[in-house]
């Protein structure tokens, strides 16, 4: 099944193009990582599939059905989950708190029944704990314990991406949108969060699109990549053949003098 | 861990009717909003211009009514100019800045008053009403430089909302020390008598003082542009409002640049300070309160950060406050429209924000944080 | 010794005293008697700022995570100096004034009496009042100076004795009416005469606190640790003690009325009034992080439509006559209808509104606030609340025959109200809506993106604070019994702007705090009730500069109002967290990673 379908999407602010007409998919179980160099519009196809911003041109469907015009918060609850770039937590709430907030979208819990705490919404609230709970486990023990009553900004680097990713699981996705979740952490990091990132989805059945710069994760997580340069896709297949394309070698390491001539 | 309970909607149209509350609604509202001000605005000025009332409203009753407006938008975007600029460099709204204005036209008055007194403000008007300014220059721009480094520079790296009460809460301190020191009463602020009187222009007659306060405001503010664009100091105001990180990296004194920047609008209040006293003839502790709000609905409706749209909004203003009331609400009958100024310059601050919080000369679109 | 340190902060604390001076505090609380006849509350006010100007020369201070500490002997010298330096500040406006006439000065500045200088000058020529008032000041520096850098088993003895003393003599409108309820013997602590404490009475109540002190220093962190509240969002059972201590609290709450009389309770009973707008506001300020300007909007609400549902009728012209639109509905009855007014006209203000951006938020309701009272005098809505002749005949909040008409009586449904809403307060905060508000006052745009519908959370913010502070105006009504446009000024929504910033944004107990200093000391002290305003705009400012997460503060908000302040603190070592703000040091790029 087509999980996602990004059709001819183009994006300008004031008068910088972005994205110049991209098409992408990603069917159910993959894993798709998207790369390309910087300022090829990857982090705005994220944005534009959440919600955050709208597409100038062109559609968004998520299981067949257009989602361009939904805000942020509706499309989370439609199973689309996202970490950002330059991690973006809520720094003074406590590790699990930060989870929790993740479950927001799949609790209801009203007015009067908070104020009364009612059977059903205490019920609800242990429940988004343990959920909360469980999605940090994913981690280990990184984000176990006496963690959970840590305020966030006081977590070194690379768990706090853990956090926000643990964050995102909590929404219980079926999408899951990783903004180069490896950046900043030193190899032995990378590759365990490359065997995560696997674990994603065989363990929850999550399908999964990474925007990475390291290789070596891409290399280890996809089932196909994607690569973007001024705002278009430049190739699509697997890792092999897109490493091996010429306009992507191009993309990051420019042509040969002798070949502009 | 399942997906089972709470799993994500099964389509769009799960999600869009739960919340289907909101989207079309604020649109809707926003949409009747203007529909009904369009309407009342319409009618409101065909009443008016058709009541039998009409005929005390002659066209020099506009024109001078006009003027009266204009006058007072000038003594507004002078204010307005001091919220634009310090908005333009520290993305804060300095709430006390209508103090600023009010302690220089206050601290003015007593020489101004000393001078009447002794006729030296008669017999010597240019010489008595310059060291007048300059007083009120000097307490404005010194209750300014006081703001700032006491409320605005401990604070630059604090989030949003701190500076902002922080303000609200000096403009409270500052109104009420000076009601403190120089009691709560009204004071006469005395007008040279080479101002009184009106002259005619143009077939109508306009109050002399009103084209005194026109003038000074005008050349007041191309002198500001000249320093904004041409000086140094402009371009470093200029630069540090761009970018201040990179300003600093540039070499240009950032505290310094800041502080100018409050100074300058300091020095415009100050003079400010003065025409209103000698247009209004009247002064008290609450006169920067009101005034001050009206500035920065001008500086908002112009555009915030923008010295164009400052001047603009601040004559727009002044202008819709004199007119507006008197056209538009007479229609319907309602008594003594005059009372409803300040009212009637609240409504306009409330619909600027909500239709085009950007400003006339703005880009339409509040930033989002 | 850094001289020009010493002269700028001397220079400046003189200023301070002019300034006092100059507003009028120093004359108008010359006949406050703290101790005795000497030490009354106009001499302190001549000698705070130089001893605040030792103080902030003598105390340890941080620089590039090293703390120095001065010894005792410089500290006191250093203070001596900043101290003499304002005292000579100050002296040199007394001579100014001396020469220049008291008259002609008094012709600008108002409070420049006969009177005022003859205090000042202790009835002594100019100069020799000078050299008065540079010693005194100099001492008092010395004092100021010495204080911090003494050892902590001193100075926090000293420190609560002084304190101790201090409050106990400016409160000697309250303590004393208490103690005389209680029938006991009180001639001994407070004089009848002078109305401040007796010297005996100075003595023992400071050798009380300097034992308590002592006995918190060798005991404090087990007390702390039987007394301490459950956190924000734990469900955690309080232990015994906590229980105990909480019940103390509630008995002496409820006993207070009957202990300070009813003039007091009178004061007490606006103090109630006022907390349960203040806690409706934290909820929208505190809790969602939305400044709404325009409060009274709901207090008006709530007032007005409590007049209306209850019968009230109009002051006319002609003497009075129904609204346009009125009901007689049992108060009881009254009340939840008037907060589902109050939370409708919320959302639908807030609809168009509550997207802006935070500052412009705040004066699009400031804008908002200041037309509530032009709506109320305006002749359109005459008709239905009485225009600027208001309303009257607000039928009491009966139950079967008993009335609140008494301020005891008023004391007591307002302590009902209050907790009322407090525990709505508590409970929204501490679930699942709490959580959201929390995670969209840190970072909007992420709550967003992770589920919380920023505009449904802001709406429900706005409409239960408008709820409760309906129920404010509601009390309002009741107690003053006819209402007048006059009270509804947006000066109202400021001085609750600033009991839940002085109490501590997003504090229920803060607010309540905030709501005694800021209510209940002008109402008790009549000095206090002319400067009111300026202290608020004063408490405003120190509070945001100095302490920003309040008086009594919520755990999370210190936390983000002070986040890069610990951080350093953890390099810094031992030095109060308040202090570096005081300092004016700002933390040196080094943030929390």
């Amino acid at each position: 099944m087509r999980v996602l379908e990004v059709v001819n999407v183009r994006k300008s602010f004031g008068g910088l193009a972005a994205l110049g007409g991209l098409d992408l998919h990603v069917d159910e179980g993959e894993i798709l990582s998207v790369i390309g160099p910087n300022g090829a519009g990857k982090s705005t196809v994220f944005n534009l599939i959440t919600g955050i911003y709208e597409p100038d041109d062109g559609d968004i469907r998520y299981f067949g059905e257009s989602i361009v015009g939904l805000r942020p918060n509706q499309i989370v609850k439609l199973g689309i989950a996202r970490t950002f770039q330059n991690v973006r937590l809520f720094p003074n709430m406590t590790v699990l708190e930060n989870a929790k907030v993740g479950q927001h979208c799949r609790s209801k819990g009203g007015v009067f029944g908070s104020i009364l705490r009612s059977g059903s919404v205490r019920a609800e609230e242990e429940r988004i704990r343990e959920r909360a709970k469980e999605a940090l486990a994913f981690f280990g023990s990184r984000l176990a314990g006496y963690r959970l009553e840590q305020p966030s900004f006081s977590l070194s680097y690379a768990n706090r991406r853990r956090l926000e990713m643990a964050r995102a699981l909590a929404t219980t996705p079926r999408l899951l949108l990783l903004d180069e979740p490896t950046a900043g952490m030193n190899p032995r990091e990378t590759l365990e969060l490359r065997d995560r990132i696997v674990q994603m989805r065989d363990r929850l059945g999550v399908t999964v699109i990474v925007i990475e710069h390291d290789m070596r994760v891409v290399k280890g997580v996809s089932d196909r990549v994607v690569a973007c340069d001024y705002g278009r896709k430049i190739a699509d297949g697997t890792y092999d053949e897109v490493a091996a394309h010429e306009r992507v070698i191009e993309a990051y390491l420019g042509r040969r003098h002798e070949d502009t001539a | 861990m399942t997906i089972a309970e709470g799993a994500p909607a099964t389509s769009v149209a799960d999600v869009r009717l739960s919340t289907f509350e909101r989207l079309p609604w604020r649109r809707i509202i926003l949409v009747l909003l203007a529909i009904v001000i369009v309407a009342v605005t319409t009618i409101g000025i065909y009443k008016t211009l058709t009541s039998p009332e009409a005929a005390n409203y002659s066209g020099e009753f506009w024109a001078q009514l006009t003027v009266d407006g204009l006058s007072y938008g000038a003594i507004l975007s002078m204010v307005a100019l001091g919220y634009s600029m310090v908005y333009g460099i520290l993305r804060m709204i300095n709430f006390a800045h209508g103090e600023v204005f009010m302690a220089g036209g206050f601290a003015s008055f007593f020489f101004a008053n000393a001078y009447a007194k002794s006729g030296f403000l008669n017999s010597n008007t240019v010489v008595a009403v310059l060291i007048v300014m300059t007083v009120s220059v000097l307490v404005s721009v010194g209750v300014a430089l006081l703001l700032e480094r006491v409320c605005y520079r401990p604070l630059r790296n604090a989030p949003r909302l701190v500076p902002l009460i922080t303000a609200i809460g000096a403009s409270l301190f500052i109104q009420n020390s000076f009601r403190g020191f120089f009691g709560p009463q009204s004071y006469g602020y005395p007008r040279p008598s080479s101002l009184n009187g009106q002259v005619p222009i143009l077939g109508v007659h306009v109050n002399k003082i009103d084209i005194a306060v026109l003038v000074v405001a005008v050349v007041c503010m191309l002198v500001l542009q000249m320093f904004v664009s041409r000086t140094k100091t402009g371009r470093s105001m200029r630069a540090v409002a761009e970018d201040r990180e990179i300003a600093s990296l540039m070499g240009i004194d950032v505290d310094r640049t800041i502080a100018i920047t409050f100074a300058v609008g300091g020095v415009l209040a100050g003079i400010a300070g003065v025409l209103f006293g000698m247009t209004f003839q009247q002064i008290q502790f609450t006169s920067g309160f009101t005034l001050g709000i009206a500035a920065f609905t001008a500086a908002v409706l112009g555009g915030i950060g923008s010295i164009g749209g400052a001047t603009l909004g601040g004559f727009l203003i002044g202008v819709l406050r004199a007119v507006g009331p008197v056209l538009i609400l007479t229609g319907f009958g309602i008594p003594s429209v005059h009372s409803l100024n300040e009212a009637f310059v609240f409504l306009v601050l409330v619909l600027v924000l909500v239709f085009r919080p950007g400003g006339l000369l703005g880009t339409g679109e509040a930033e989002k944080v | 010794m850094d001289v020009r340190r010493l002269v700028r902060v001397g220079a400046i604390c003189g200023a301070v005293t002019v300034y006092f001076a100059l507003v009028g505090l120093t004359d108008r609380f010359a006949k406050l008697a703290l101790v005795g006849s000497s030490v009354t509350m106009g001499r302190l006010v001549l000698v705070i700022a130089p001893l605040i100007a030792g103080y902030a020369v003598g105390r340890p201070r941080t620089r590039s995570g090293t703390t120095v500490s001065l010894p005792i002997r410089d500290a006191v010298v250093h203070g001596l100096v900043a101290g003499a330096i304002a005292g000579a500040v100050f002296a040199l406006f007394v001579i100014f004034v001396d020469a220049f006439g008291v008259e002609r000065v008094r012709g600008v500045f108002i409070n420049v009496s006969p009177a005022m200088m003859e205090y000042v000058t202790f009835g002594q020529t100019a100069v020799v009042a000078a050299l008065i008032l540079t010693a005194a000041s100099a001492v008092a520096g010395g004092l100021g100076g010495g204080y911090p850098v003494l050892p902590v088993t001193l100075r926090k003895p000293t420190g609560s004795a002084v304190l101790a003393v201090f409050a106990l003599g400016f409160l000697q409108r309250i303590v004393p009416i208490a103690l005389d309820q209680l029938n006991v013997e009180r001639d001994w602590l407070y004089s009848r005469r002078l109305g401040g404490l007796t010297w005996a009475g100075a003595v023992v109540v400071a050798a009380i606190a300097a034992s308590l002190s002592i006995l918190k220093q060798r005991k404090g962190d087990r007390i702390r640790e039987l007394v301490r509240a459950p956190s924000v969002e734990g469900s955690t059972r309080p232990s015994g003690t906590q229980i105990v201590v909480a019940l103390v609290l509630l008995g002496l709450v409820l006993v207070t009325p009957l202990l300070v009389g009813s003039v007091i309770s009178n004061v007490l009973g606006f103090v109630l009034i006022f907390a349960l707008l203040g806690l409706g506001l934290n909820i929208v300020v505190g809790y969602a992080g939305l400044l709404d300007l325009g409060y009274v909007f709901f207090f008006a609400v709530g007032a007005y439509s409590l007049a209306l549902l209850t019968g009230a009728s109009l002051n006319t012209f002609t003497g009075s006559g129904p609204p346009a639109v009125s009901a007689d509905l049992n108060f009881w009855v009254a009340v939840p209808i008037v907060m589902l007014i109050a939370a409708g006209a919320g959302v639908l203000i807030g609809a168009p509104v509550l997207r802006l951006r935070g500052d412009y938020l705040a004066l699009v309701t400031l804008g908002l606030g200041e037309m509530v009272t032009v709506l109320l005098r305006s002749p359109w809505l005459e008709p239905l609340v009485g225009g600027p002749s208001g309303m009257r005949g607000v039928t009491d909040a009966a139950i079967g025959g008993f009335g609140f008409q008494d301020p005891v009586h008023f004391y007591y449904l307002g302590i009902a109200f209050v907790a009322f809403a407090a525990f709505i307060s508590w409970r929204l905060a501490s679930s699942r809506i709490g959580r959201a508000w929390t995670a969209m006052r840190e970072d909007e745009q992420i709550a967003d993106a992770m589920g919380v519908s920023t505009t449904r959370y802001k709406l429900l913010a706005f409409a239960m604070g408008g709820a409760i502070g309906s129920l404010g105006g509601a009390l309002f009504a009741v107690k003053i019994g006819s209402l007048t446009p006059a009270s509804f000024e947006l000066l109202v929504s400021i001085q609750v702007l600033g009991i839940v910033i002085l109490g501590g944004i997003g504090s229920i107990p803060g607010v309540i705090v905030g709501s005694l200093v800021l209510v209940g000391l002008p109402g008790l002290l009549r000095e206090f009730e002319e400067y009111r305003l300026l202290a608020y705009g004063a408490a405003i400012v120190a509070v945001m500069l100095l302490r920003p997460q309040g008086l009594v503060p919520n755990v999370r908000r210190s936390r983000e109002l002070h986040e890069e302040d610990e951080a350093q603190d953890k390099w810094a070592g031992d030095v109060p967290r308040d202090e570096h703000v005081a300092a004016g040091i700002s933390p040196e790029g080094t943030g929390a990673g």
